[in-house]
């Protein structure tokens, strides 16, 4: 049998890290914080059967899934619109551009006074944080589309919605789904910290039990939750991608990381 | 009024008017001021915390360790992409841990790192480092392996050495990406070094923010939100500055 030196390379670094943390782990050679991979793993079979995991996930999902698409639709929606109009561009340009820069988890005191500590305050943070990069993402996209095919669909007789929905969304479309990616990768953090710092349910709050119970495999667990969860929902975002884009990303060299 | 005048009014006007329906709204009590103090308010709040010189000394603190975490993962980062790219072994052993680690939530990870180094500045530095090198290495990763390889070829010809391959020919033509993965990664650290600061410390701007939340003086906190925004953009420019200085040769693309 032949072996496949480019798997044994690819994989033998976290093999080795996680063989080697389990076995100093259980010879006591590491500090208490860090648990073994198999009391993690005890761990979160344990939260598992209590129910308390499962929770915790519903709620977190709950939360990251209503505030990315909330502020990836209103990101999408204004963002066209301002690739389009030029009246909205000159008015949310500046705004954006000034906003931009704070990173919106500063606002998170004002939104826990605003909406309490259940899910609004969270889900408006969220959305406030994924809107942005989507934004700019569809307005860039829209002012990147290729004038001609804009020029030749118009000289064809084609009609102000043909146009947009035939030719403007198409084409911006690749550039669209860079900005959502960006803004899941953001709706996560923000999900995270608000949890961490004002939160009732959650998996970011199941972290910080683990913590004040002392009893890291919980708090190991939850991480290894929370960053499963964020894990497979770029994966999804990649494969409606690949099938929306279809036709569109074949040929073409791709730096997209996978 | 000239043309000129009315495009500039024209492109700018929304920052003004948003001021004052603010202003308006504080004014007429149809919003609680206690929770959106007016824009009077907030100016009279960052000039005098930072005449009295706490909005500077926390924004220090801030920038340090958002600079610090910043430059270690860039001088880091940066030869180890390129080794990446350009050796197949170190490639192999990194790539996973990289591709399939870019999309984790690692902000998931820094309760762990307050346990390894402790609730001051090295848990923040360390942390931030770790959250600018994804960006770093991916980005400089995909311009390093992209060097077109007849350049490569052109070098080999005329007899240069790998060194002088490395120095004059592949990294003058990866530098675009390092710069825009430069630029990527700063933003991430401000904001890392934020949230790390509100969910646990006694100084810096995310402390600040939360300290005078609960104190209820909503003006002091608008006015830090501020002073991180002025900071972000500030050392964005900078980077833009020495992108232009450095990659002469081609023109950014806003």
């Amino acid at each position: 049998m032949r072996i496949n030196w480019r798997v044994v390379q690819n994989w033998i670094v976290p093999v080795v890290a996680l063989v080697a943390w389990q076995l100093f782990g259980a010879a006591g050679m590491l500090p208490r914080y860090l648990s073994t991979p198999d009391a993690i793993v005890e761990g979160l079979w344990e939260m598992a059967a209590t129910g308390e995991l499962l929770a915790a996930l519903a709620a977190s999902l709950y939360r990251v899934t209503a505030g990315f698409v909330l502020g990836t639709g209103g990101g999408v929606l204004i963002g066209l619109a301002a690739g389009v109009v030029p009246a909205v561009r000159h008015f949310f340009d500046p705004l954006v551009s000034f906003l931009y820069s704070i990173p919106k988890i500063a606002f998170l005191p004002i939104f826990l006074l605003l909406f309490g500590l259940g899910h609004g305050s969270k889900i408006a943070i969220i959305a406030v944080s994924c809107f942005f990069p989507v934004f700019i993402a569809s307005r860039h996209a829209v002012l990147a589309v290729n004038r001609l095919l804009i020029w030749a669909a118009q000289n064809m007789g084609a009609p102000p919605r043909t146009v947009f929905f035939r030719v403007i969304i198409p084409a911006a479309a690749p550039q669209l789904f860079t900005g959502i990616r960006i803004g899941l990768a953001h709706a996560f953090v923000v999900l995270f910290a608000a949890e961490l710092i004002g939160s009732k349910a959650g998996l970011g709050t199941l972290i910080s039990y683990g913590e004040e119970w002392v009893r890291f495999d919980l708090m190991f667990g939850g991480i290894v939750c929370f960053a499963a969860l964020g894990f497979f929902a770029d994966r999804l975002l990649l494969v409606i991608r690949q099938r929306v884009l279809k036709g569109q990303i074949i040929g073409t060299e791709e730096q997209v990381v996978r | 009024m000239t043309a000129e005048a009315r495009a500039i009014v024209g492109r700018w006007y929304s920052i003004p008017l948003l001021l004052v329906v603010w202003g308006a709204a504080v004014a007429s009590g149809l919003v609680q001021s206690r929770l959106l103090p007016g824009p009077g308010a907030v100016w009279d709040a960052l000039t005098g915390e930072t005449a009295n010189g706490a909005l500077v000394y926390h924004a220090g603190v801030t920038v340090s360790r958002a600079l610090t975490g910043f430059l270690l993962a860039a001088l880091i980062g940066i030869p180890f992409a390129a080794a990446m790219a350009r050796s197949s072994l170190v490639g192999n052993l990194f790539e996973p841990i990289f591709f399939l680690g870019y999309p984790v939530p690692k902000i998931a990870l820094f309760p762990v790192f307050t346990y390894i180094f402790g609730i001051g500045t090295p848990s923040k530095v360390a942390f931030t480092f770790l959250e600018c090198l994804y960006p770093i290495v991916v980005t400089c990763y995909f311009g390093f392996s992209g060097v077109q390889t007849r350049l490569i070829w052109t070098a080999q010809n005329c007899g240069a050495s790998r060194m002088t391959i490395l120095r004059r020919v592949i990294l003058p033509a990866a530098m675009p990406s390092i710069f825009s993965a430069l630029r990527i990664a700063l933003p991430v650290a401000i904001v890392v070094v934020v949230i790390t600061e509100m969910i646990g410390d006694s100084i810096g701007l995310g402390y600040y923010i939360t300290i005078w939340s609960t104190r209820f003086r909503f003006a002091n906190v608008y006015a830090a939100i501020i002073v991180i925004g002025v900071c972000g953009l500030v050392l964005d420019q900078a980077v833009l500055l020495l992108r232009h200085r450095i990659v002469h040769w081609e023109r950014e693309r806003a």
